[in-house]
């Protein structure tokens, strides 16, 4: 009776030690040790506040990359899309008028949910293949940037720096001050993100997101509106461009029409260590912050371990390329483990 | 009481006819089987019933009414389920995920999962006791997929089933408990309709059968009234009375000389040591039930397995099986069972897929002119008789039986010494399967190749088979050979009772 219960418990085990999302977790703690190694302050409250400012864009670009790709699709346009939105905002806020941001957050809102709405009838409606679609637009998102802010700049008006530094804030109440000297508007944003998608997972979207990325047709056959569940998807994806552009312009003051540019593919990458499959379907958007941190921590630790400049992107790739791989084998080597016969 | 009525229902595709006169009458509580060969229109008016098609001309009755449905969604919601050949289940999601799809209910904004499991629990405890409902479903076996994909349909409390070859991934247990569960349905007044390529699972659960040839139906046959007899229902699926008995390769006198012998095989805990010695001109049958690793038995003779290890020898002389590359080399050919991911290209064409095999083969040249390419297939396609409108059309508008011919036809030009048939019948008709066969054997004699043939069907082991290995965990149990082929002893060795 003993040796079932614990033959019970070693199978539950087994299970999870057999899920790949655990290398992700196996590699997070890796980086984190090194790079903790190599930073003497790493874990000083003053270097993890800068250092969540600094992974905030790119974990809350992948997050939103995470629900695309899921969905069966990929959005090459995040990066651009990201631009566009900072240069509405400072376009349509002036300095010295506080109302002015409430109209450029509600004007932003607009054209976020129109980035996605086009996206999305490109690879819903239009069934073009998602990588042509958004590589299109994406040049459209960019003029359109280009054509409101052709240098970076503009004006944002004070109270955005709740979005960025409370404490920078003259006449913010203490108490909010405390509490972000400790949770950072930048965890806030991430932490809106991570509820907004606890929600929708719970929905008939977040199951049909996952329904329509694995299999299309059986979706389509099921009943189910594929064209509008990838639209979903790519709507999704704009609340978290949304936010990324409200802590970018908290931070920075002023809009930039390029800023976003390295962050689409940073952002594909993180999705990939993260453990999602491209061919969607299959993965968990919690991991795909997992992932972005890895990404972003890649960064840190070749910064602090005196590697000559020259070679800091090329070792940045081969980390990237090393933490897929060993996730891939990992996964591959439970597998082999759990190997079964195949008709059981 | 008359659940549905389609009378003069008419199709065509492109200039194809697929149905010129549809007659089909389904009744409460009653299972109607339909028959007919592949292409004969039996999926077609049961896609045209649930608006998957739309009928050209014809009319379509449902409880009373004259009804036309756009899409299966519109006949779910109507109460008419269909359980598709192809099935329509989504591999990452699980069990009960699956079941629901599509139907989900809602408690407020969310998804109500509690119910759902509740709903898939109570389905599956009568169609498969024990399954576990977490599974994922890319998880599973073709089986158990199909048995899920029924479960789907049944969620949705359909007055009409449509069931389309349900039971062609099944093995037999798991097709006897899908019977008992159909009975319990239509006690319950539910009325199903039933497709099957095995006789003898239509002649045991319908009540009545409607048997289409060419786009017609030319007889419905009332089992209460009319009785159960083979011989009519081959004949009017056929067209013909075709009694000829298939006379087996070789007797066992004359199949002595070695081909091909593999002693060890190893593959994980899959392959337990196995020792094979096939014969010229022999065709070696591999049984047992299903999953025992038959279908993994003949990969790892293809060199499809490349962690498996074992001495083989061809013509006496040794060989190394570690690559599909070596096996072919050889001339191991294998015609694997899964045809759409393992035999076809299923978007490219006739052409392209049967030439495909000799662009990897070394000492090619370079270049060929499509010229000669093009005879080797117009050859293939005559010696096998396949159906198809020219050599560029996509290999996968072909019906199951042709697309299965084309899979055969790719080694034609081979000089073929072993050839690995994996369950090559599945979901062929009667007609097909008999050409097949009888295709295979002349092989056989004509090169004194040696073949070896995984069937799930043990009546084909039966039929064709000069001697089957009967396969349990992985191991041979059993060999049987001459009288000792028939049903009862391959059934008792399968279950190791002997």
């Amino acid at each position: 009776m003993g040796s079932t219960i614990a033959g019970a418990r070693g199978a539950t085990l087994k299970k999870y030690l057999a899920r790949p999302e655990l290398s992700v977790l196996i590699i997070l703690v890796v980086m984190l040790v090194t790079a903790a190694a190599l930073q003497d302050n790493f874990f000083q409250s003053r270097s993890i506040v800068r250092n969540i400012n600094a992974f905030a864009p790119l974990i809350l670009l992948t997050m939103g990359q995470a629900v695309v790709i899921i969905s069966g699709g990929i959005d090459l346009s995040t990066g651009s899309a990201l631009s566009l939105l900072t240069c509405v905002l400072t376009s349509v806020m002036k300095h010295d008028n506080g109302v002015t941001g409430v109209y450029a957050i509600a004007i932003a809102l607009v054209v976020a949910a129109a980035i996605g709405i086009v996206n999305g009838i490109g690879i819903g409606y239009l069934r073009i293949p998602p990588v042509i679609v958004t590589f299109a637009t994406s040049f459209i998102w960019l003029g359109a940037a280009l054509f409101l802010r052709p240098t970076p700049g503009g004006e944002s008006v004070p109270w955005f720096k709740w979005f960025y530094d409370v404490g920078a804030l003259p006449d913010a109440p203490g108490a909010a001050k405390w509490i972000s000297s400790i949770l950072p508007p930048a965890l806030w944003l991430i932490i809106i993100g991570v509820v907004f998608w606890a929600f929708l997972r719970r929905t008939k979207a977040g199951r049909y997101f996952y329904a329509v990325g694995s299999n299309n047709d059986s979706a389509f056959e099921s009943g189910i509106n594929t064209a509008r569940v990838q639209m979903y998807a790519c709507m999704a994806n704009s609340v978290f461009l949304l936010l990324a552009a409200l802590f970018f312009v908290g931070q920075n003051q002023s809009g930039d029409a390029r800023m976003g540019d390295p962050l689409t593919l940073k952002a594909i990458a993180a999705v990939v260590v993260g453990g999602i499959a491209l061919s969607g379907g299959r993965g968990s958007v919690y991991f795909a912050i997992a992932g972005a941190l890895i990404l972003s921590l890649v960064n840190k630790i070749i910064f602090f371990a005196n590697i000559p400049y020259a070679y800091q992107t090329l070792v940045g790739g081969v980390i990237v390329i090393a933490a897929i791989a060993s996730s891939q084998a990992y996964t591959l080597y439970r597998r082999r483990g759990a190997l079964r016969l195949k008709g059981r | 009481m008359t659940v549905l009525e389609a009378t003069g229902i008419r199709k065509r595709f492109g200039g194809v006819v697929a149905l010129s006169n549809g007659n089909l009458t389904c009744t409460a509580g009653r299972i109607t089987g339909l028959l007919g060969a592949n292409g004969c229109g039996k999926s077609t008016i049961s896609k045209i019933i649930v608006g998957v098609y739309s009928a050209d001309d014809g009319d379509v009755k449902y409880q009373g009414k004259s009804v036309r449905f756009r899409n299966p969604d519109e006949a779910r919601s109507e109460g008419i389920a269909m359980v598709y050949q192809n099935l329509s289940l989504v591999g990452d999601l699980t069990v009960w995920q699956n079941i629901v799809l599509g139907n989900e209910e809602r408690k407020g904004l969310f998804l109500n999962n509690r119910a759902a499991r509740d709903l898939s629990r109570s389905i599956l405890e009568n169609l498969l006791p024990g399954m576990d409902i977490e599974r994922m479903v890319f998880d599973l076996s073709p089986g158990e997929m199909q048995i899920v994909e029924i479960a789907k349909a049944l969620a949705a409390r359909p007055k009409l089933l449509i069931l389309d070859e349900p039971t062609s991934a099944l093995e037999k247990t798991e097709v006897r408990s899908l019977m008992r569960y159909m009975h319990e349905l239509a006690d319950s007044g539910v009325a199903i309709t039933f497709t099957s390529h095995r006789l003898w699972e239509v002649m045991e659960i319908c009540d009545d059968v409607t048997i289409f040839r060419n786009g017609e139906n030319v007889g419905t046959i009332d089992f209460a009234k009319e009785g159960k007899h083979q011989d009519q229902l081959v004949q009017l699926i056929t067209g013909t009375s075709n009694k000829e008995k298939f006379v087996k390769a070789c007797s066992t006198s004359r199949c002595e000389e070695s081909l091909f012998s593999v002693r060890g095989l190893c593959y994980g805990n899959i392959l337990r040591d196995i020792s094979i010695d096939l014969k010229r001109g022999e065709i070696l049958g591999i049984g047992g039930l299903a999953g025992q690793g038959q279908q993994e038995l003949l990969l790892a003779l293809a060199g499809a397995y490349r962690g498996a290890s074992c001495d083989a020898e061809v013509n006496h002389s040794p060989v190394r099986l570690t690559s599909p590359g070596n096996a072919i080399a050889e001339n191991i050919l294998l015609v694997p069972g899964d045809r759409e991911q393992e035999g076809l290209f299923p978007q490219h064409s006739v052409f392209n897929n049967l030439v495909f095999p000799k662009a990897g083969l070394k000492g090619q040249p370079l270049f060929t002119p499509r010229k000669r390419r093009t005879e080797e297939c117009e050859r293939a396609i005559e010696a096998l008789s396949i159906k198809t409108s020219d050599l560029d059309a996509p290999v996968n508008t072909l019906s199951g039986g042709n697309q299965q011919k084309v899979i055969v036809g790719k080694w034609l030009s081979f000089d073929t010494k072993v050839l690995l048939l994996a369950d090559p019948a599945k979901g062929v008709d009667v007609g097909a399967k008999r050409d097949l066969y009888a295709y295979i054997a002349r092989q056989v004699k004509e090169r004194e190749m040696g073949v070896v043939l995984y069937a799930s069907d043990n009546g084909e082991l039966i039929e064709y088979c000069d001697r089957v290995l009967i396969m349990y965990e992985g191991q041979i149990v059993a060999c049987l050979e001459g009288d000792d082929i028939n049903e009862d002893k391959i059934i008792a060795a399968s279950m190791r009772l002997i």
